[in-house]
């Protein structure tokens, strides 16, 4: 069933397109691996090998791991809802799981359970609200990023309402739960790994996804178990979003330009598009947290200001050229 | 599926409605291999609802039973219906940029290892679109988009093809071109497509099942139902045949 080399295109042609993708590949692991060499070596102490291990490290794993879920949630989203600009944080699902992590906080739960569960219900939420635009023209984008960015500001104000009710010193503060920020993040490998299994996942299900971007009903004739998969992407995305929330708050639209961006130069097919969105995901968020670090040192900007004010002008570009 | 005496389709007593409308009623039919049957009908007599229904997508109002190769819709497992029927939509929904070679490639769904591994490029050249290989899909134009919606169609290698409207774009040397490739199409398969124009139809079918909007229909060979008496029903207006051409007056 599977075809890995489909005789459409000629030989030297798919040959030549493998190699520039394997090109790419590798441009982008070596950039990727640059970007964290420069976050580890810069910041307000220079090269102090026991700065380096005790705080730079955990904070450049974290931000590649929240930067790879952040983009391979985005990604996702792209292919369920059938829209180019979906990124979790615009369409309310990061919003979602900081409610959700707040609530769990405040009842004394988990906080990455709280915060899967607050995105997977904003994902829910936003299907189902969706449905009878996506029920009856396969195309509900206006709408749908209208819904999604209400969402987002209905959470938010629930975020907002919960801060200042329940004045808890276990709690981070707004800036955490509204724009995200990676000060003070956990040491962890979580995060990362669980980008692998994402990035494995949708190199698994490659094909399937592909179809899926055809629309609901083409992937369904073809053969696609087209709710199952809908449900495994909207999982696994809620799952990458609520991971990404409990370890940096809520950062916004680095699904939206790099899955985006990807698409945008010409790489369409899902396997080389998940590994590269990972990569370069985490690539974004350790640049833009280095930033965040560095501009007004000693003083520290909260990174997922940093990440809107690359990101939105981004989102505003891409509609601006009929991206919608 | 070397079965060749059960019919590719069958209905028994199908039903359709939309909007508290009977578009089809009590239809008992069947497409056997070797068949190419055109739907005529006029705008909002369920054409589409109705090949929507013989593919097995949801329409508003069914009753009845559609079974592929002997066997009921519902009992086909998604995966395999995929190699028994395919759909051509009038109107695909292109929201990523692919190309029209990655869309013929995510279409393939019945490719065996005796597949001739030329017939992608054959078919290409055969509806006029090699050209269009490296174009982005979201961006030709209308006669183009259909004729690469038609390879999709044709290239997921199913036995019968449901094909809704596949000349309403092309302009009259691709109407033949498109009309040409369907009437040669193999005898192990059939198709069914909706279409207005009763020469062409004429040209490339071997049946046809014309559409009253009230309900009744009339299927047959092509000399059975491509008449005055059914045309005039069947449209609304008198026709009238000259030199093996219809004539709408």
């Amino acid at each position: 069933m599977d075809v890995s080399s489909p005789p459409l295109a000629s030989p030297s042609t798919s040959a030549r397109a493998r190699e520039s993708s394997t090109t790419r590949v590798a441009l982008v692991v070596l950039v990727t691996v640059a970007v964290a060499c420069v976050a580890l070596a810069l910041g307000p102490g220079g090269l102090d090998w026991e700065l380096i291990r005790a705080l730079r490290v955990p904070r450049v794993l974290a931000a590649a791991g929240v930067g790879s879920l952040l983009a391979l949630a985005g990604l996702a989203l792209q292919v369920l809802l059938r829209n180019p600009l979906a990124d979790p944080y615009v369409l309310g699902h990061s919003g979602g799981a900081s409610v959700g992590a707040l609530i769990a906080l405040l009842a004394g739960g988990s906080l990455w359970l709280g915060a899967a569960g607050g995105a997977l219900a904003a994902g829910i939420a936003l299907l189902w609200l969706a449905r009878p635009a996506l029920a009856v023209s396969d195309d509900a984008s206006p709408r749908l990023i209208l819904l999604g960015a209400m969402l987002a500001a209905l959470f938010g104000a629930v975020s907002t309402l919960l801060l200042a009710l329940v004045p808890d010193e276990r709690l981070r503060g707004a800036i955490f739960w509204l724009v995200g920020d990676l000060s003070g993040a956990p040491a962890s490998l979580h995060d990362l790994a669980a980008a692998l299994v994402f990035v494995a996942f949708l190199a698994w299900r490659g094909r399937s996804v592909d179809r899926l971007m055809l629309g609901a009903d083409a992937a369904w004739l073809l053969g696609e178990p087209v709710r199952r998969l809908r449900l495994e992407l909207l999982v696994a995305a809620s799952l990458a979003v609520g991971l990404a929330v409990s370890t940096a708050g809520a950062i916004g639209f680095i699904g939206l330009v790099v899955a985006q961006g990807w698409r945008l130069s010409g790489v369409l097919r899902t396997r080389e598009l998940a590994l590269l969105s990972a990569l370069s995901g985490a690539a974004l968020l350790m640049a833009a947290d280095l930033l965040a670090r560095i501009v007004a040192a000693p003083l520290e900007l909260p990174v997922g200001a940093v990440m809107a004010l690359l990101g939105a002008p981004c989102f505003i570009v891409f509609l601006a050229r009929g991206v919608r | 599926m070397t079965d060749a005496v059960t019919p590719l389709l069958e209905t028994r007593a199908l039903r359709l409605g939309a909007a508290e409308r009977v578009l089809v009623q009590g239809l008992d039919w069947a497409v056997r291999r070797g068949e190419r049957w055109c739907v005529i009908g006029r705008n909002g007599t369920g054409k589409s609802l109705l090949l929507r229904a013989l593919a097995g997508l949801a329409v508003p109002e069914r009753a009845g039973g559609i079974a592929w190769q002997g066997r009921l819709q519902q009992e086909w497992p998604v995966g395999a219906a995929a190699g028994v029927r395919a759909l051509m939509p009038q109107q695909p929904q292109d929201r990523f940029a692919l190309s029209v070679a990655r869309l013929l490639a995510l279409s393939e769904v019945v490719r065996g290892p005796a597949a001739d591994p030329h017939a992608p490029r054959t078919l290409m050249a055969d509806l006029d679109i090699e050209a269009l290989a490296d174009r982005r899909a979201d961006r030709l134009s209308g006669g183009e988009r259909q004729r690469v919606a038609l390879a999709q169609c044709a290239i997921q290698g199913a036995a019968l093809m449901l094909l809704d409207e596949p000349v309403s774009f092309q302009d009259p040397g691709h109407q033949q071109v498109v009309g040409r490739w369907l009437a040669d199409r193999p005898a192990t398969g059939a198709w069914i497509a909706s279409a207005h124009d009763p020469g062409w139809i004429a040209r490339v079918a071997t049946h046809v099942l014309a559409l009253f909007g009230d309900g009744e229909w009339r299927a047959g060979p092509v000399a059975e139902v491509l008449r005055e008496d059914v045309l005039e029903r069947t449209y609304g207006c008198r026709w009238r045949a000259v030199e093996g051409s219809w004539i709408a007056e």
